[in-house]
């Protein structure tokens, strides 16, 4: 039984969507971000959808070329080109925090071009925090600060109260919603996985693109059809798909097709984004803001290497991994050096590893596809 | 008893760049006549001192720390140590041996480090692998950007301790006292390392030294308003090496102060140190490190003047050293997140574009050549809406030249002074 054709998982291939529409029919509003350290949950209580901003299937980059040098990250500039071809003109609201060094940028590129661009009149307010690049007692003090300002920056731009009530309940959707997801990945490390790493994409994708208690209600119809799949039984080499962003199918297809299947990953679309949840009881904001600032780090954070490895080790031993793929969108300095780190990790313990660099947009796909084949068989 | 051979041999690549930083200084002496370039002449001579007594302390066995060039080296002196600066060995060897450092930068991209990433930090990459540096800790801030992020982890792959102070975003009160906190808990984390105390007495004598020389940058800095610029294009980048190389150090003052003697000369005699002025140039970010004879050829050849780059107009507030400890560091904070490159980056890219405007008025700036660094990320986004800026407001225009400021392979200077070049013929 397959999700090729799943109504829901299809709202993975746009960026606007059905579901965000109602929700601004009901004169709610939509926040756009660019990174997951961001706190979903304060933002959905405040009845703000996160949205995450992708430019899934937005192949043009000639408009966000003109304001980014040709050194920066192809994911940024491509989904600036859509910011300026009108392709956000959707949202209430922009978050942004220090994540990277390009999509940090957008927070004045997108006020002084995209948000005030001729012809464009809504107003839309933009938000930011830092986050530390360290993980440490004095650097969560300053974030959860950070997060309580920015609490009371939300509450006075739309003219609402956050309460203590309302941030509770997001935690229990939030939480629930990560169960889900953690469930479906039980389900994909079997040894007859039930959903390919293309399918596990798609519904990351949807994820962060849908009111979380609709996504919570299809996630557990997902499950239901997926435990009653029979599962994947052609024989194929099992791989760990870890590095920069991907929202689109053609990079994870294109590996698939190829003849492995991607049984786990280490991405912020994917296990770097659901595997722990904020605890219940004491300070809701607090317990947000420890989730978000403790869960396992992306190479942004500089102390943080060896946790990941760590996950990375135990990950490929629980899901049976063949070998790895560890992949960057050129420029991304910080996935770059992590998985230097990581090729080296990996091949002192004799794990077969693949490092390639890619564009955000599908380019280059024969030669990608001959570095992967060698790879695959390579391995035994 | 200690091997002192070995014990220097932790810091061979000092001792290359003392070897030809010495030879340029002789050289220098024995060619140009007394009156020029004077910056290469008093700068090397300052340099080869620190450089010198960097190598003996090397050989009395004190610890070699190494540090980013984003963490002001006059911190470290209140411990017995070796400060060696990873950016400026990469970009000093760069612009002094004939061949550059390309062969370091090829063993650490062999070694997987992406091509993309800044070059100031694969030189020392290298040669810690090739165990031609042995550090017994690195200290760096978390920024400026996120090659620095990115690239300094690789030390603590290869086990050296890596002690990390945590740079806010923003220029606020409270990033001050947290960033102010955060250098105090390095240096104490640095200092179980490598087994010392701190003594903040002996550091405030530096940072002193740094505050005198501060006040002379700014003196030469508004020189730099005459017509013609009395101060010589290279002046500019033998600072931007004494600031990160020689902070906190007598050195650092004596350049500073000999330079500024002659830069009055010029300026009341009205002399502009490369012959006529035809073409005021700012550069807002940075030289062109592998190629340093650039500064020589603009201003003989092209009458272009540097008035400074970004090493030269971020002019920070003198330390109070005289408070308590508190106000100490939270000065030291306040310095560290003004730094060139650590201000831009720890900020909105507005003030970089209010500050270009307003130095190309009162400078009174014929264009701007922006070098767009393949390591900057976090300028990736910054050069149209400059060049927009100042178009709109200035009425000057702005060259991008897209390279890696410290390998010549990526753009050659035959290409970059094509672009300029034809450049200086619009403007003229």
């Amino acid at each position: 039984m397959s999700l090729q054709n799943d109504p829901f998982l299809n709202i993975s291939n746009s960026i606007n969507n059905e579901y965000i529409k109602e929700w601004q029919a009901s004169k709610k509003r939509v926040i756009g971000y660019y990174c997951t350290y961001i706190p979903e949950e304060l933002l959905y209580a405040a009845n703000l959808l996160p949205f995450r901003i992708r430019a899934t299937g937005h192949e043009k980059t000639e408009l966000g070329d003109i304001l980014m040098v040709r050194f920066t990250c192809s994911f940024v500039r491509a989904s600036l080109d859509l910011a300026l071809r009108g392709g956000f003109d959707f949202l209430d609201g922009f978050l942004i925090c220090n994540s990277c060094d390009h999509s940090r940028r957008m927070f004045e590129i997108f006020n002084m071009k995209v948000f005030n661009r001729e012809g464009f009149k809504k107003k839309v307010p933009r938000f930011y925090f830092s986050v530390p690049h360290i993980i440490t007692e004095e650097g969560f003090n300053w974030y959860w600060q950070e997060i309580i300002e920015l609490k009371e920056e939300l509450e006075m731009a739309y003219n609402i109260d956050i309460t203590d009530s309302n941030l509770e309940n997001s935690i229990k959707v939030h939480n629930e919603n990560r169960r889900l997801l953690r469930e479906i990945h039980r389900l994909r490390v079997l040894e007859k996985p039930k959903l390919s790493g293309a399918e596990a994409l798609r519904i990351s994708v949807v994820n962060s693109s849908v009111p979380k208690d609709i996504t919570n209600q299809e996630l557990h119809r997902i499950i239901y059809k997926l435990k009653e799949s029979e599962g994947i039984k052609d024989l194929r080499k099992r791989i760990m798909f870890v590095g920069s962003i991907i929202d689109d199918l053609k990079f994870v297809n294109l590996i698939e097709n190829s003849g492995a299947l991607i049984v786990s990953d280490f991405l912020c679309f994917g296990t770097r984004n659901f595997l722990d949840d904020v605890q219940i009881g004491g300070n809701p904001l607090e317990q947000i803001s420890k989730r978000v600032y403790h869960r396992i780090s992306c190479p942004r954070m500089m102390d943080d290497h060896e946790r990941r490895l760590k996950f990375l080790k135990n990950e490929i031993k629980t899901a049976k991994i063949d070998g790895v793929i560890l992949q960057r969108i050129n420029n991304c300095d910080l996935h770059g050096c992590d998985n230097m780190l990581f090729e080296h990790e990996l091949k002192e313990l004799e794990i077969p590893v693949l490092n390639i660099d890619r564009e955000y947009v599908q380019a280059d796909t024969t030669r990608l596809r001959t570095r992967i084949e060698a790879f695959l068989e390579m391995i035994k | 008893m200690i091997d002192k051979t070995k014990m220097e041999d932790r810091v061979i690549p000092y001792k290359m760049l003392l070897e030809t930083i010495a030879t340029t200084c002789e050289l220098t002496e024995r060619i140009l006549p007394e009156q020029e370039i004077p910056s290469i002449k008093i700068g090397t001579k300052c340099f080869e001192s620190v450089l010198s007594e960097a190598i003996e302390k090397a050989r009395e066995g004190l610890p070699i720390v190494g540090y980013s060039f984003a963490f002001p080296p006059e911190y470290l002196y209140c411990f017995d140590c070796v400060p060696v600066c990873i950016e400026a060995v990469s970009y000093f060897l760069a612009a002094l041996l004939p061949e550059g450092v390309e062969k370091y930068y090829d063993i650490i991209n062999n070694w997987g480090h992406p091509y993309h990433t800044c070059s100031s930090q694969k030189g020392v990459m290298a040669m810690t692998l090739d165990d031609l540096f042995k550090f017994d800790a690195i200290i760096c801030p978390t920024g400026p950007c996120d090659n620095s992020a990115a690239s300094y982890p690789f030390f603590k792959y290869k086990d050296i301790p890596l002690i990390l102070s945590d740079i806010p975003f923003l220029h606020e009160e409270k990033s001050y006292e947290y960033y102010g906190k955060q250098l105090k808990l390095t240096l104490y984390e640095l200092g179980k390392v490598i087994d010392q105390e701190p003594d903040f007495n002996r550091m405030k004598k530096h940072i002193e030294i740094e505050n005198q020389v501060q006040k002379i940058q700014l003196e030469i800095f508004e020189l730099k308003k005459a017509i013609p610029c009395p101060v010589e294009n290279l002046f500019n980048a033998f600072s931007a090496g004494a600031t990160i190389l020689m902070a906190g150090r007598p050195e650092n003052y004596t350049f500073y102060t000999e330079m500024l003697e002659i830069i009055k000369k010029r300026y009341k005699r009205g002399e502009h140190s490369g012959g006529e002025e035809k073409i005021r140039s700012i550069w807002p970010y940075m030289l062109i490190f592998f190629d340093f004879a650039i500064c020589e050829w603009l201003e003989r050849e092209i009458g272009m003047s540097i008035l400074f780059d970004i090493f030269n107009y971020n002019l920070t507030e003198p330390i109070n050293t005289k408070s308590g400890l508190d106000t100490l560091f939270k000065g030291m904070a306040k310095r560290t997140m003004d730094f060139p490159m650590m201000k831009q980056s720890t900020q909105f890219f507005d003030p970089f574009i209010d500050d270009c405007v307003k130095f190309a008025k009162d400078f009174s700036a014929d264009c701007f050549i922006y070098t767009s660094h393949i390591g900057c990320k976090q300028f990736g986004s910054v050069p149209q809406i400059l060049r927009e800026a100042l178009k709109d407001e200035v009425g000057i225009p702005m060259l991008i030249i897209e390279l890696d400021v410290g390998d010549q392979r990526m753009t050659s200077i035959k290409m970059i002074k094509n672009k300029i070049k034809m450049f200086a013929n619009t403007l003229l």
